[in-house]
């Protein structure tokens, strides 16, 4: 993928006849971290299934590495999507299977390699690479399901990045863990976009979860793009007070913004 | 004992095996009513080739592939119906469409009641050899299509959102899942063939460490709820469906039972 890798223009999803998601243009250039932001039920998540195709548009054109998705086959949809490295929410996938964490890395090998090939030793040495580097090569023999949130959460990165993706999104990666585990994932996915340069699009409600190397913020409110740029600017505009219907100030501690309820202090 | 008692041991064996084998996918993918969803298509299958005098084998393959086919329409992310409501739905259309053809049906309807229940002893060398190639299908596809299905268990939308070939591979594996329920149908039948697909795998889940283990935990567990509960039957002089689902049921009681008591984390 080269420049812009994923584009949306005039993206209208609606379901029982109301709009739940409208973005007239958005471009998501290569290398960029972008976090979507705004209140639950804003459409966070809807975009972001808009963005990797789980979720087809009413209207509008979505296009990834330059190719309209509604244009292409199934097939040619899939071989497309071999790019994208996608953590959900956990309610999107079974952590009750007794799948060892290798075994679960080693899922991100999958749409790497052709049907009916199996993984090979160079795959395994990729799935172990990714195991150690999120510090988890004691567990690798662990189910999933042993582990704890926060370990679970690196595993699902791990698996995403032995795909080697070009295209990173992840939806509320930090949601039920404490504060130190919010920090600490955080941090290694500003890590992975500094090191990697894999393009990053991170659904978050809290703005401290973005970290300083996320640059551009996309603000929703009831499915609409109020605001995209900058992500200060975003976070210091009246727009937000706006989405969020409160008075807000923002604070900047080591390097996170906070957003703060001033209506409220 | 003749032939025939071991030829209804081995038909046993492999209906408990592939059934079992089954039950890791569709126990995994949290649609254990599949199982029952499909087998009533399968009946209503046999029931109307029975009426319209075509090809007993016939009717229930194409009706139980109809309805695999029309549940693989159900994508995630796509569709606001739960894949297990769409199953609900289709298993009361299956249900009503059965009974709809017992009651058009004239003379004696006990060869159709027979389909609820099922009868290892009804067993002919034919039956045992189509059970044994379908069991055998499934287990190619679990071989080869063995690190896309994985994908498929832990999630379909990480699956679908990465490139797997998502829709391919669950379509092909509901086709087969139809075949394997439909050729097993008249030995086990519409109602015991939940059992067998959930109890054995439900078991192996609970006390296995990696996926490599679940399938053989699941696929023994299986076979051997079907010949421990056909020799309880043999002995006891008791009915053989009932034996194999209440044998399978202790199988995961047991298994419940050794997580607590070892209280190892699986």
């Amino acid at each position: 993928m080269m420049g812009e890798c994923l584009s949306l223009s005039g993206v209208e999803v609606r379901w029982s006849g109301r709009t739940i998601l409208a973005v007239e243009d958005m471009q998501v250039r290569q290398g960029e971290f972008v976090g979507i932001i705004g209140t639950n039920g804003a459409g966070k998540t809807t975009l972001l299934k808009v963005c990797c195709g789980l979720i087809r548009p009413t209207r509008g054109t979505v296009k990834l590495d330059g190719r309209d998705l509604a244009e292409l086959s199934a097939w040619r949809k899939a071989n497309l999507r071999k790019h994208i490295g996608y953590i959900p929410q956990a309610a999107e996938y079974n952590a009750e299977l007794p799948f060892t964490l290798r075994e679960l890395v080693a899922m991100g090998r999958t749409s790497v390699k052709a049907l009916l090939s199996r993984l090979n030793k160079e795959d395994y040495e990729i799935v172990d690479n990714w195991i150690e580097r999120m510090g988890l090569s004691e567990r690798r023999s662990q189910t999933f399901r042993s582990l704890s949130g926060g370990e679970q959460q690196k595993a699902l990165i791990a698996r995403a990045m032995a795909q080697d993706p070009e295209i990173l999104m992840l939806d509320e990666p930090c949601s039920n863990l404490d504060f130190n585990w919010k920090y600490q994932i955080t941090e290694i996915i500003e890590q992975l976009h500094r090191e990697t340069k894999v393009t990053v699009v991170m659904v978050s409600h809290e703005t401290s979860l973005l970290p300083s190397g996320c640059k551009r913020a996309v603000l929703l409110h009831e499915g609409n793009v109020l605001a995209d740029g900058d992500i200060e600017e975003v976070l210091g505009s009246e727009v937000l007070e706006r989405a969020y219907q409160c008075r807000i100030e923002m604070l900047t501690l080591a390097g996170r913004r906070y957003t703060v309820n001033k209506s409220r202090v | 004992m003749d032939s025939f008692f071991y030829l209804v041991m081995f038909a046993g064996a492999v209906a408990g095996a592939s059934t079992g084998l089954l039950g890791v996918y569709i126990v995994g993918m949290r649609m254990p009513f599949i199982g029952i969803c499909i087998s009533h298509s399968a009946m209503a299958g046999t029931i109307y080739s029975i009426l319209l005098g075509v090809n007993p084998v016939l009717g229930p393959v194409v009706f139980s592939a109809i309805s695999s086919m029309s549940l693989g329409l159900v994508r995630p992310g796509r569709s606001r119906l739960d894949a297990n409501v769409a199953l609900a739905i289709f298993f009361n259309l299956m249900l009503g469409l059965t009974f709809l053809g017992i009651g058009l049906m004239h003379g004696s309807r006990s060869e159709v009641l027979g389909l609820l229940w099922g009868s290892l002893l009804f067993v002919r060398k034919s039956s045992v050899v189509i059970i044994t190639i379908s069991g055998l299908v499934f287990v190619v596809f679990a071989v080869l299509f063995n690190k896309e299905l994985k994908v498929l268990l832990f999630s379909r939308t990480i699956a679908s959102a990465t490139g797997v070939h998502e829709s391919f591979v669950y379509c092909l594996f509901l086709a087969l899942c139809g075949l394997v329920l439909a050729v097993n149908l008249p030995l086990v039948g519409g109602l015991m063939i939940f059992s067998l697909i959930t109890c054995p795998a439900a078991a192996a889940y609970q006390i296995c460490t990696g996926h490599r283990s679940v399938i053989f935990a699941a696929t023994i567990f299986g076979m051997a709820s079907a010949v421990a509960g056909f020799l309880v039957s043999y002995y006891l002089d008791l009915p053989t469906g009932a034996c194999i689902v209440i044998v399978s049921a202790v199988v995961f009681a047991v298994s419940v039972s050794y997580r607590a008591l070892t209280k190892k984390t699986f």
